[in-house]
């Protein structure tokens, strides 16, 4: 039995259902003291953030942004919180000082050195894409420990730009 | 008539351009760089070259070169790029091949933006407060005295620019150094020109651009006007057609000003004379643009005219077949930008391969696009990967074709904005047409779902929480957990 509490556009939901067996497609979902039935269409594809099912008679086509913490509907996006009551620890959230290109780009240049402090949130780095300046802001408080790569560089997704403690 | 264009562009504009010289019978020579393969353009056309020059879709020498090579008639530019380059339209005419616009004097005479504004306020009409001239962005203290003078806010707005690229808005003039870089260097990498002048901000304000059409005879006539009011950062997201702003009377005089500032600078071809409208219904000229834009689809479906096709002809010496008591306007449009930006993270550009795509269809509904299932959007170019454009006897059930367009417009493998586009759809304020260029601030949360909808989303999202985490630690069965500790390493009894 898998219980899991959802808090969406802040309410929140107490959710239990059995974990599906391997090409199990139909579940049977109590939330907060109601049962629904919930389909998936094809058990066997594999689980990626756009999902299609159906609750009850009711289908519905989703967005889950790769964090978990917005789903989109076709006529809103709600902020969610998950938590796994079982495991008893809330999910992992990404919050460590290492900041990477969150897209492929060039670096135009730092708003930092190292050194500096920086608060969570401002600007540090001006990475060029698209045609547009896009600033990649410092996910903490904290202090600029290293700059990886230099000024005119082009960065693949995901590369170590800046660290801090 | 042209046997043979080619298209100066890319994306979606470019596919828009085939479409209309397939109908027209011309032969189209398409341009592309490698990281750009996948647009539907490069296949489409009879013919795709691939531009040898890391400057792609600005190398003028180049492109003037291979339209040399192919022997193309004329040259159509899009938009962005090379469109509002008079010396492209130059170098063209004087290699005997035609440029698909405006001729390369008048839009040197509208590109001049703050002459531009100088003679349109001299002819009598109001226009936004401005700097006398380009400034150089390294000439500080001018700019802050600029600035001062006109009073904050203020937008700073590239000499060349359009479409939004190269403007910053400040507030305060300790913003004012690292916005002018900013813009200065946004502008130089997308026009290849970094000078700046500076404009008074008009906060919350309506953007209207009405749409005139010339021929090379000196006929001169309106097509309606648009509204572009919402905004994300500088770039218009939702525009319509007709504006709701406006009442009989001051849509009648904006339209009457456009024509009169049109031919204060003999315009020719199409091109958009914009206006900005205060809250209490005064409007001030801003700019021309003299090119196609990108919301010209909302001006085919409330007239039926082919804007490109009319583009093509005039530029091939055919008279307007029409005077302006004939041009006939019916009902409503809408469009939507659909852009690879992610709403998760501060519309950040997201390029991509899009592994799942799904149009929507239906009556009165456009799609105009160069996507397709597992086609990458390239990290090098604008992030627009699809326009929706409705159209609807009025503009209620122009709205509600919208919705359903955008409800059953799937994009998957990377972020785009489609998310944003449905909610805001959903909101009252859009459907009473109450908004202005405050409107979009943030992304909109808190959608228009029923409460048992939101119950059914809390269930598939625990159930999705459950199926992603399983997926990646996948459970023992527990007929093999049990005992395997206590009784397996045991000896047989």
């Amino acid at each position: 039995m898998s219980k899991i509490l959802v808090t969406l556009n802040e309410k929140t939901y107490e959710i239990s259902f059995d974990l599906p067996a391997p090409g199990q497609d139909r579940l049977s979902v109590q939330v907060n003291g109601e049962t629904v039935l919930v389909q998936i269409p094809d058990p066997a594809a594999p689980v990626n953030d756009h999902t299609w099912m159906l609750v009850d008679e009711r289908p519905y086509e989703l967005l889950f942004d790769p964090d978990l913490r917005w789903v989109a509907s076709k006529k809103g996006l709600h902020p969610v919180d998950v938590r796994d009551l079982e495991a008893m620890t809330p999910r992992h959230r990404s919050g460590d000082g290492r900041l990477k290109a969150p897209i492929p780009g060039l670096i135009a240049r730092y708003l930092v050195n190292v050194g500096d402090e920086v608060t969570a949130g401002q600007p540090v780095v001006i990475l060029e894409a698209m045609k547009m300046e896009n600033e990649i802001r410092a996910p903490m408080n904290g202090r600029v420990e290293a700059i990886h790569v230099d000024v005119g560089e082009t960065v693949a997704r995901g590369t170590l730009l800046v660290e801090i403690e | 008539m042209f046997k043979k264009i080619l298209i100066a562009n890319r994306g979606e504009i470019a596919v828009r351009i085939i479409r209309t010289c397939r109908e027209l019978g011309i032969e189209t020579v398409a341009l592309y760089d490698e990281s750009d393969i996948d647009s539907l353009h490069v296949r489409q056309a009879d013919l795709c070259v691939r531009v040898p020059s890391p400057e792609t879709f600005l190398d003028v020498t180049t492109i003037v070169q291979i339209a040399l090579a192919y022997e193309v008639d004329a040259v159509h530019p899009g938009y962005g790029f090379l469109a509002e380059s008079a010396t492209f339209a130059q170098k063209l005419t004087e290699a005997g091949i035609t440029f698909i616009g405006p001729p390369a004097e008048v839009i040197t005479a509208v590109r001049a933006k703050v002459k531009v504004l100088e003679a349109v306020r001299a002819a009598g009409f109001p226009t936004v407060t401005h700097t006398g001239d380009c400034l150089d962005v390294h000439d500080l203290p001018t700019i802050q005295a600029n600035a001062a003078r006109l009073g904050y806010p203020v937008v700073i707005k590239s000499c060349r620019g359009g479409r939004g690229r190269g403007e910053r808005l400040v507030h305060k003039p300790e913003q004012m150094e690292t916005a002018v870089q900013r813009a200065s260097a946004e502008s130089r990498a997308v026009f290849g020109n970094g000078h700046i002048y500076l404009e008074r901000a008009m906060l919350p304000a309506h953007q209207i651009g009405v749409q005139l059409l010339g021929d090379r005879h000196g006929h001169l006539i309106h097509l309606g006007e648009r509204e572009g009011s919402i905004i994300v950062g500088n770039q218009k997201i939702i525009e319509e057609a007709p504006s709701p702003l406006l009442n009989e009377a001051q849509r009648e005089a904006i339209l009457a000003a456009a024509l009169a500032i049109g031919r204060l600078f003999n315009y020719q071809n199409v091109g958009t004379v914009e206006f900005l409208l205060d809250g209490t219904g005064n409007f001030y000229f801003s700019e021309i643009k003299a090119r196609i834009q990108v919301e010209h689809s909302l001006t085919e479906m409330i007239t039926g005219i082919d804007l490109v096709r009319q583009q093509i002809l005039i530029a091939a010496g055919d008279p307007l077949p029409w005077a302006q008591d004939d041009v006939p306007f019916h009902g409503w449009a809408m469009m939507c930008r659909l852009n690879a930006q992610d709403p998760w993270q501060n519309f950040l550009p997201s390029p991509g391969r899009l592994t799942d795509v799904r149009l929507p269809f239906g009556p009165q509904v456009r799609i105009d696009s160069y996507i397709y299932t597992g086609c990458r959007v390239p990290p090098n170019y604008d992030p627009l990967v699809a326009k929706v454009t409705t159209w609807g006897r009025n503009r209620e059930i122009c709205l509600s074709r919208m919705k359903n367009a955008l409800a059953d417009f799937l994009l998957i493998g990377t972020p785009t904005n489609l998310p944003v586009m449905q909610r805001l759809m959903h909101t009252t304020a859009f459907a009473r047409a109450h908004y202005n260029t405050d409107f979009f601030t943030k992304p909109p949360v808190n959608g228009a779902d029923s409460e048992v909808t939101l119950r059914d989303l809390a269930v598939i999202t625990a159930v999705h929480f459950a199926r992603r985490h399983q997926m990646f630690n996948p459970t023992t069965p527990a007929r093999l957990q049990s005992g395997w500790h206590k009784d397996s390493r045991r000896l047989p009894e």
